[in-house]
C-alpha cells in the first residue's frame, strides 16, 4: 500500500506558486527524505498532506484515503510541524496527556513518561514549557508526534536547533520507529542526515520536485567524474612515467605520486582497467578508494 | 470536542480572571440591587423584572457582558492560529471538534461564573431565580458565539481585541437605542442583537429564548469558515 501519493498537487498564494504540480509516490515502510532550500515549498507540501492547508489544485491520498477523509485517519498520522510552539502554562507531561486525549488514546502515566524519555525529556516531565529551550521544545514536538505510534510520521526539520548528542538520539529513534514499519517523511537541511537515514530522497526547488530516487539512483543520475585514490608501493621516476603513459587513454586526469596516485575517470567501469595497468607493471596496490558524490554535491549540482 | 472544551474551560478558570469576574458579577449585582430598588417601577416598565438582585445582574450583563466576554475570549481561536499551537490540535482532532469545543469551554466558564455569583447573592436576596440564571446564560452565550465568530474570521488577536471592543460598545448602544426609536436601520440592527428580545414586556420573557439561535448561527458560520481556513 502507498503511504502517500500526490497528483499534480499545487498551492498558490495569489499569483505566487509555492508548490507546483507535485507528484509523489511514497511506499509504506520507507524513510523518505525531502530536501530543499528555505522557501522551496517543503513545509507547504507537508501542511497540505496533513490537512493544515488546502491545496489550490491537484489531489492526494494518505494511507489510501483521499483528502476529504483525512480527519478519519488522524490517529494513524503523526506530525512534527516546522514551527513548534506550545502552551506555556502546561508541562511536557500535560501536553502529551492533552494530545493523547485528543487522539482518543488511553496511555497511562508511565507510558507518557516513557515517550518523553525516548526523546530525552525524562528530566523535564513536570517542567512547564515556558522554561524549555528551543531544543527541548523540538524534542517535545517529536514526542507528541509519536505518542500514538502512527503508521505515517511527518517530521519537518526534526533536528534543527538540537544539540549534537540529541541529534544522535533522534537519529536512533527515527531508525527504531522505521524498524517498526512506520513510514517516515523527513525534511531536513542537514544533507548528511538525509543521506544517512533515508531510503529514498526527493529534492524540491522552487515548488517543483527536481529529482527523486534512492541514493544509488541519484548518484548514477548525477555522477560526474569519479576520483580514484590508489595507495601503492614506492615508484621510481621511470615507473611513474610508464604508468602515466599507460593510463592516458583511460583517465581524464592523472597524478602519479611516489606511493599514492589520484586518477580521475569518467565511468566506474574503467576502474578495473586502471587497476589492471598497475598489475601489468608489477606495482603492488595496497588500497583503492573511489570518491562518490555526496548528497550535498548532488544537491549543489542542481542549483 | 470535550477535551478541547475542558482545556479551554480550565485555562479560563485557573487564571485570576475567573475570580475577578465572579467578584465583579457579585459586587456589581449587589451594588446595583441597592440602586435598582430606588428605580424598581420604571425598570419594571422596561420589562426588567421584579427582583432587584436579578435586575441588578441583568442590568450589569446588558451593559457589560459584551465587554466582559470580549475581554476574556476575543482570541479564543486566533491565538492558537497566531502561536501555531492550532497545528497540534488540527492534526489530532477535527476542526468541528475544535470550534465546538472552544464554545463549550467558554460557555461552561461563564455559566459557572454566573451561577456562583447568583449563589453568593442568595444570603441577601433570600431567593434563587432559575429564570434569571437561564436568561443570563443565554444572554452571555450570544456574546460567546459572537467572539468565537470574530476570533475565527479575524486572524490577528490584536485586531480581534480592537474590533471586539468596538462591537461590544456599539451593540448595547444600538440594541438599547433600537428599542426606543423609529429609525428603520437601527431597528433592523436591533433584531440581531439580544437586547430587542430581552427588553420585551415581562410577560413576553420567552422572547429571550429566541436568542439561543444566534450562538448556534455563530457556531455554524465559524465552522464553515474554519473548515476552509489554512492553519
Amino acid at each position: 500500500m502507498t503511504a502517500l501519493q500526490t497528483n499534480q498537487l499545487t498551492k498558490k498564494y495569489g499569483k505566487k506558486t509555492v508548490v507546483d504540480s507535485v507528484n509523489l509516490h511514497i511506499p509504506q515502510g520507507t524513510i523518505f527524505g525531502f530536501l530543499g532550500k528555505n522557501g522551496a515549498g517543503k513545509s507547504t507540501l507537508i501542511n497540505m498532506v496533513t490537512g493544515l492547508i488546502k491545496p489550490s489544485s491537484g489531489s492526494f491520498e494518505v494511507l489510501g484515503q483521499p483528502e476529504k477523509r483525512l480527519e478519519s485517519i488522524q490517529k494513524e498520522i503523526g506530525v512534527l510541524p516546522d514551527y513548534s510552539t506550545f502552551y506555556d502554562d502546561l508541562t511536557a507531561f500535560s501536553h502529551l496527556n492533552y494530545f493523547q486525549k485528543l487522539l482518543k488514546q488511553s496511555l497511562s502515566k508511565q507510558e507518557i513518561i516513557r515517550v518523553l524519555s525516548q526523546v530525552g525529556l525524562e528530566d523535564a516531565v513536570h517542567v512547564k514549557v515556558k522554561k524549555f529551550s528551543f531544543g527541548m521544545k523540538k524534542k517535545l514536538g517529536i514526542a507528541q508526534s509519536i505518542i500514538h505510534q502512527p503508521k505515517l510520521l511527518f517530521l519537518d526539520e526534526p533536528t534543527s536547533g538540537v544539540d549534537a548528542n540529541a541529534v544522535l538520539n533522534i537519529h536512533s529513534l527515527i531508525k527504531e520507529i522505521a524498524a517498526r514499519g512506520t513510514t517516515i517523511f523527513l525534511t531536513s537541511h542537514n544533507l548528511n542526515e538525509v543521506e544517512k537515514l533515508c531510503d529514498e530522497i526527493a529534492i524540491m526547488n522552487k515548488g517543483r520536485i527536481q529529482t527523486q530516487g534512492t541514493m544509488k539512483q541519484l548518484r548514477e543520475q548525477y555522477q560526474q567524474d569519479i576520483v580514484v585514490h590508489i595507495h601503492h608501493r614506492s615508484l621510481s621516476e621511470k615507473e611513474q612515467t610508464q604508468l602515466k603513459i599507460s593510463l592516458t587513454e583511460l583517465a581524464v586526469k592523472i597524478e602519479i605520486g611516489g606511493d599514492a596516485s589520484e586518477i580521475i575517470v569518467q565511468s566506474s567501469e574503467l576502474i578495473p582497467q586502471v587497476n589492471k595497468q598497475f598489475v601489468r607493471q608489477d606495482i603492488d596496490v595496497f588500497g583503492l578508494e573511489m570518491e562518490q558524490p555526496s548528497l550535498e554535491e548532488i544537491f549543489l549540482n542542481l542549483e | 470536542m470535550f477535551t478541547v472544551g475542558f482545556r479551554e474551560f480550565k485555562s479560563l478558570f485557573t487564571s485570576i480572571r475567573s475570580i475577578l469576574i465572579i467578584v465583579v458579577l457579585f459586587g456589581v449585582t449587589a451594588g446595583t440591587a441597592k440602586l435598582v430598588r430606588q428605580f424598581e417601577a420604571p425598570l419594571h416598565e422596561l420589562g426588567l423584572g421584579n427582583d432587584a438582585y436579578a435586575m441588578g445582574l441583568m442590568l450589569l450583563l446588558i451593559l457589560a457582558a459584551s465587554l466582559f466576554v470580549t475581554g476574556l475570549s476575543h482570541n479564543i481561536v486566533n491565538k492558537e492560529i497566531d502561536t501555531r499551537t492550532i497545528r497540534f490540535l488540527a492534526t489530532k482532532t477535527s476542526r468541528r471538534n475544535i470550534i465546538i469545543g472552544k464554545f463549550i469551554g467558554s460557555f461552561l466558564f461563564w455559566a459557572i461564573c454566573i451561577t456562583v455569583a447568583l449563589l453568593l447573592i442568595i444570603p441577601f436576596s433570600k431567593s434563587f431565580s432559575m429564570l434569571t440564571l437561564v436568561q443570563s446564560i443565554i444572554f452571555v452565550s450570544y456574546f460567546i458565539g459572537l467572539t468565537l465568530f470574530l476570533s475565527t474570521i479575524i486572524p490577528k488577536p490584536s485586531l480581534s481585541m480592537f474590533l471586539g471592543i468596538i462591537i461590544s460598545i456599539a451593540l448595547p448602544v444600538l440594541g438599547l437605542w433600537s428599542s426606543g426609536t423609529d429609525n428603520l436601520f437601527v431597528k433592523v440592527i436591533g433584531y440581531v442583537t439580544p437586547y430587542f428580545y430581552y427588553l420585551q414586556e415581562e410577560d413576553s420573557y420567552y422572547y429571550s429564548y429566541f436568542v439561543v439561535l444566534f450562538p448556534i448561527l455563530f457556531i455554524l458560520l465559524s465552522l464553515v469558515i474554519f473548515r476552509k481556513r489554512d492553519l
